[in-house]
């Protein structure tokens, strides 16, 4: 038998000696609450709330194993995910040649054409390739891809040879979207993170002075950052949105970022951390037309610039 | 019924908190229909003699009649410190603690040391639980101070294996829940609960991707139970994990069991 809250306090289970756990019920239900027949509290219909709101989730992945993309899919569609941005990063200096990067996008144009209205394309690529990089953004743009990202951490954002590329996207109008350091906060560096190439706050806020017109996507304060370092670096950065994707659905994390980065700059993501990324919006201190606009509106704005935005 | 298994009260040296307090946690219940919920101190953690955070938490539960309707009090206990023995009597049978939260990480001793697996033994014939953290927070982006390691569910395993009679409450399983054979069925076997405020990840290809769906089928519904890791972790994130299963996963009645049913079997005597 499943008890409810009033037969579980008076049952004797919690009431052994010491602190009496006593049936005070004056105050339950909350009177503030929507009430429901005699006494019951009214049930909020989460996922109808969770539904309710039109999504874009900026930080979107597939991989090359079978079922990713329909995995993907899975909890978009238990969540009300509309659109996922996807991109194939690959993580490491050695594995990021040309030859790889273009099978990695290749991944990602399949699953674009086995979901066209689900998926929409990032391109990854190695700058320090930039010869080939160039060409591989055209052949991607070509084939219906709309931004940049996940970028990694092979060359710093700031870095010269990135130069071409910025200007690239500013003419296409397009964004680009850079992974950012974790574990930082420790101030010696994560040996997982080679410092030659992993970008940090700083050098986001670099780029975005040198490039104001670029359009630029820090990611990710859920990703392993310390996201109040982050938040505060990017405060005054207004080409730089910030994505709130990752697994790290720390308590507080949105109402900080809404203080320091505002809610024109903040764009929803998950990183495949599907329940922590949408948790984390209800959780927050928002309101509806904040949350609508974190959720979809933010990056769609960023889409309709290059004329790739959703109806 | 909602009981959250997994909150606090407190503060962390390392970060600031909101809804850290028992009126604020109340808020938080109310906002989101949460009936009741465990809770233990924070700082407690942090104090070199726990103790002391538990005769606070004991006090502040006594200010107004009201709590004693929604909280559930756990006592923090490090059975490394002196007079730990007095410490979980008195927590016991004076102040009414239903349950035990160790943290052999941030107290510096083996989940194996034979004061844990005795302190274990002790709760088990109280017929209180005992709870583990596999994390507090994400090592990642906590502070250079904290600690840098972080548990997997394996990690936790050996009390279980040491003290197989006993209660246990896994909390925030953020890391691999991978086990050979031998271990998934010992935790099949053990009076073990783990709450729904973690990432909940496979143990394969993709450690990102929450496998919840996957594990209530490998082990069953009467393993789970909702929490918060609050205020540590955003409040609803855990709750959304149980609202989104689909009704051709789980019926009410399992959902029910999620809800409240099985902290509450877990909570009895």
């Amino acid at each position: 038998m499943v008890m409810d809250r009033r037969n579980f306090l008076t049952s004797g289970a919690l009431s052994t000696a010491g602190l009496m756990i006593c049936p005070h019920l004056e105050q339950w239900p909350d009177p503030s609450r929507k009430q429901e027949g005699s006494g019951k509290v009214a049930e909020i219909d989460w996922m109808s709330e969770v539904k309710k709101y039109r999504k874009i989730d900026s930080h979107a992945h597939v991989s090359f194993y079978e079922g990713s993309a329909e995995e993907q899919l899975y909890f978009a569609d238990k969540l009300g995910i509309e659109k996922l941005m996807i991109s194939r990063p690959l993580t490491s200096m050695s594995q990021a040649t040309p030859d790889n990067f273009k099978k990695a996008n290749d991944l990602v144009m399949a699953c674009m054409k086995r979901y066209p209205d689900r998926f929409t394309g990032m391109i990854f690529f190695n700058v320090a390739y930039q010869k080939e990089s160039l060409q591989e953004i055209d052949r991607c743009v070509d084939a219906g891809m709309v931004g940049a990202g996940e970028l990694y951490r092979q060359v710093k954002i700031n870095d010269p040879r990135y130069y071409p590329i910025i200007e690239k996207f500013i003419d296409l109008k397009m964004v680009i979207m850079q992974h950012s350091v974790v574990g930082y906060s420790r101030v010696r560096w994560c040996p997982d993170e080679p410092q030659s190439g992993s970008s940090i706050p700083e050098d986001f806020v670099d780029i975005a002075k040198r490039y104001p017109e670029g359009i630029f996507q820090y990611a990710h304060i859920g990703g392993g950052v310390d996201w109040e370092y982050a938040c505060k670096v990017l405060q005054h950065s207004p080409n730089v949105y910030v994505g709130l994707a990752g697994s790290n659905n720390a308590a507080n994390m949105i109402d900080f970022a809404m203080q320091y980065i505002g809610e024109d700059r903040l764009v929803f993501g998950c990183d495949e951390s599907y329940y922590q990324g949408v948790g984390h919006l209800f959780s927050a201190r928002l309101t509806d037309a904040q949350r609508k606009k974190i959720f979809f509106d933010n990056y769609n704005s960023i889409l309709k610039r290059s004329g790739n935005h959703v109806d | 019924m909602w009981i959250d298994s997994n909150a606090y009260i407190g503060h962390w040296p390392f970060r600031k908190f909101e809804y850290n307090t028992l009126d604020a946690l109340l808020g938080r219940m109310k906002e989101f229909g949460t009936d009741m919920s465990i809770v233990s101190s924070l700082h407690g953690i942090f104090y070199k003699n726990p103790q002391q955070a538990n005769q606070e938490l004991y006090e502040e539960l006594r200010s107004k009649s009201a709590y004693s309707s929604y909280f559930i009090p756990w006592a923090v206990i490090n059975p490394a410190y002196g007079g730990w023995q007095q410490d979980f009597e008195t927590c016991v049978t004076k102040m009414g603690m239903k349950g035990i939260r160790l943290y052999p990480k941030y107290h510096g001793y083996d989940i194996e040391s034979s004061s844990c697996i005795q302190l274990v033994k002790m709760s088990r014939d109280k017929g209180l639980p005992v709870a583990f953290s596999l994390r507090m927070v994400d090592k990642r982006a906590t502070s250079w101070m904290d600690l840098d390691e972080e548990w997997t569910l394996q990690d936790v395993l050996p009390i279980v294996r040491a003290v197989p009679d006993g209660k246990f409450l896994i909390v925030n399983v953020a890391n691999s829940t991978a086990l050979d054979d031998q271990d998934l069925a010992l935790l099949k076997r053990a009076h073990l609960l783990m709450d729904t405020s973690g990432r909940l990840p496979g143990g394969g290809t993709n450690v990102l991707l929450c496998k919840f769906d996957e594990l209530l089928s490998t082990l069953g519904v009467d393993k789970f139970c909702f929490g918060t890791h609050s205020p540590i972790q955003d409040y609803f994130t855990g709750r959304l994990r149980i609202e989104s299963i689909g009704a051709h996963q789980i019926d009410e009645a399992g959902r029910d069991r999620l809800r409240s049913g099985n902290i509450q079997q877990l909570l009895a005597s």
